[in-house]
């Protein structure tokens, strides 16, 4: 691990003496505030902390911590926040439409051969005879708000399965999961590490990766203000690079293996279930590993459907365009 | 002395604050402060951001009724607003008259209004849905709960209120006590009740939006809620100004009833 940190470190410095021209522009202590949820899927940015690398690249960080991704979106519209990591909703669209925000990279993404979202059919539907997710054909479906994530993975589950869902709008995380426990609703998706450990406990039935039925599906996604993505270029080039090197070392940590897991945990636990004890909590971090892209690359396809989607549902306006979303300029595109 | 026998002419000084209804001062505030609101969108230094168009609030919720939908949404809050509020407000106005009229259910139960009218009734609702469904039961009973407390505290203080001496002059000339109840205390405790009511039922309108929060697919609340989470400013407002015209509406239909009720004041 030392070793890796070294050689980490080491890579760091010849990327930016490579830059050559950019250090400067780079090495300025400037203070920023970076917006995150207490989510292992946030991890890139608490690693770039904890190991200097977002200080390497000059910058100097605070986290403003948030209880749900729509909040975090509005605070960047408003200046309270510079970056954030959340998953591309409805409210983002808009706040995007309105010329506030931009999409300028990708994180968490759906990826084959690595554990991924779950959809679930409550314990209480699964003994009544809904046994698969065709059989939820106008059942209730739980979703946060209308526009969230979960109403997109329901949709393109729905359509795949030529089936309609009943959505039913709970708001938080922790109501839906007391409503799936207590048989109230019928179907959910959720990460692996929410959905492992409660259908263990007979809360509910996985029946099918989220992956199987939206391949590549960039789920969540850095943005910024639309004024740091076109007049800061230095500092938001400075973020991606702290902020991929962080991702570089939980992939080497927790799935390719190559470097120490346990310490990686540890990293993790210090923003992630922190009001749990450490072996209790890494179970969690561990069952919640999933990619986060390299050099914070943006599915643009997945971007795309999305974006379609929520025009073709009438929650956003139609004639927004995907470069109003997105800014292309930063990191690599894939999937176009 | 000549200054006294012309005398001097005193005008009235004792006309008092009596305010007198201005009728169209009210208009003209509404009107001015959208057309500065609707004039700053237009000009730019309110950005899109900030504040929505009025005008184009005016056209969703003009969409809104066009396609039907308005009435989509109007009728469950409307049904949720009725039988909620009529369930709190009748057991409300029960306990409120059993309280100020027996010592024993005064003393048992006014500490226990006391300690569950503070409860922000929101923190409730998952406790509620467990209770009584996801379906409509938790929506009753959530706008039941959150007016029942306000119409007991105002019941009970109207009924203390009512004049003494009349409660004496009918135990003089020997009414019985359920007369008494009935000609003296329920119409001289009348007044407080309704002007209690106007409180809770403006409470019952707040309360909608909350019970809409878990699993409403339509209602007033579950709109505005939508609109909130995608940060579509036109449908908040046109939401919120639903809202605002209900709460005018059920002040209206409670000035009907005052008069109606109340016609032995003037």
């Amino acid at each position: 691990m030392k070793l890796n940190r070294r050689k980490a470190l080491a890579l760091m410095g010849s990327t930016v003496a490579a830059s050559g021209l950019a250090a400067p522009a780079l090495a300025m202590n400037k203070k920023i505030k970076v917006g995150a949820l207490r989510f292992t899927s946030h991890s890139g940015s608490f690693i770039a902390q904890e190991r200097g690398y977002f200080a390497d690249a000059g910058l100097d960080v605070e986290f403003e911590f948030f209880q749900a991704a729509q909040p975090m979106a509005v605070a960047i519209a408003s200046g309270d926040v510079d970056y954030a990591v959340t998953a591309v909703s409805g409210g983002l669209v808009s706040l995007a439409q309105k010329g506030a925000i931009k999409v300028i990279g990708g994180a968490l993404a759906e990826e084959d051969g690595i554990d991924g979202q779950k959809y679930l059919i409550s314990s209480a539907s699964y003994d009544a005879g809904i046994k698969t997710l065709k059989d939820l054909d106008g059942k209730k479906y739980a979703v946060t708000q209308a526009g969230s994530s979960f109403h997109y993975m329901g949709a393109k589950m729905a359509a795949a399965e030529g089936i309609s869902l009943s959505f039913t709008p709970l708001q938080k995380v922790g109501a839906i999961i007391g409503a799936m426990k207590s048989g109230q609703v019928d179907g959910w998706s959720i990460v692996p590490h929410i959905a492992k450990p409660l259908a263990k406990a007979g809360a509910w039935h996985m029946v099918a990766n989220v992956s199987d039925y939206i391949p590549g599906y960039q789920v969540t996604t850095v943005f910024t203000s639309a004024k740091n993505a076109a007049d800061e270029r230095g500092l938001t080039e400075s973020f991606l690079q702290g902020f991929s090197a962080g991702v570089d070392d939980y992939a080497a940590a927790m799935i390719d293996k190559t470097a120490d897991q346990d310490a990686m945990v540890d990293l993790i636990h210090k923003y992630v279930y922190t009001d749990r004890p450490r072996e209790k909590a890494a179970p969690s971090i561990i069952n919640g590993t999933m990619r986060l892209n390299s050099g914070a690359a943006l599915n643009i396809a997945s971007i795309q459907d999305q974006l379609s989607w929520f025009q073709s549902e009438g929650l956003v306006d139609a004639d927004i365009s995907i470069d109003q979303l997105v800014d292309r300029s930063y990191v690599d595109i894939i999937g176009a | 002395m000549s200054d006294m026998s012309r005398g001097k002419t005193v005008a009235f000084r004792g006309g008092g604050f009596a305010p007198k209804p201005q009728r169209w001062i009210g208009v003209f505030v509404f009107v001015t402060l959208i057309l500065l609101a609707e004039w700053g969108t237009r000009s730019g230094w309110i950005t899109a951001l900030t504040l929505p168009k009025p005008s184009d609030v005016f056209d969703t919720f003009r969409e809104l009724y066009e396609s039907g939908l308005l009435f989509k949404h109007l009728g469950p809050s409307l049904s949720r607003l009725v039988v909620g509020a009529a369930i709190g407000a009748s057991v409300g106005i029960s306990v409120g008259v059993l309280i100020g009229l027996f010592s024993y259910i005064r003393s048992g139960l006014v500490p226990l209004v006391a300690a569950i009218f503070p409860i922000p009734k929101i923190a409730l609702l998952p406790l509620f849905v467990i209770w009584f469904g996801i379906g409509e039961g938790s929506k009753y009973a959530l706008i039941a709960f959150g007016t029942f407390t306000p119409t007991v505290v105002a019941t009970y203080g109207a009924v203390d209120n009512v004049d003494r001496t009349l409660i004496r002059m009918g135990q003089s000339f020997g009414l019985s006590w359920w007369s008494i109840v009935r000609k003296i205390v329920l119409p001289g405790a009348m007044p407080g009740i309704l002007s209690g009511l106007r409180i809770s039922l403006a409470i019952a309108i707040i309360l909608l939006v909350a019970a809409e929060m878990l699993g409403a697919q339509y209602g007033i609340g579950a709109y505005i809620l939508e609109a909130g989470s995608l940060y579509d400013l036109e449908r908040l407002f046109a939401g919120v100004v639903i809202l605002s015209l209900l709460g005018v509406f059920v002040s209206f239909i409670i000035g009907m009833i005052e008069r109606r009720l109340l016609g032995w004041r003037s």
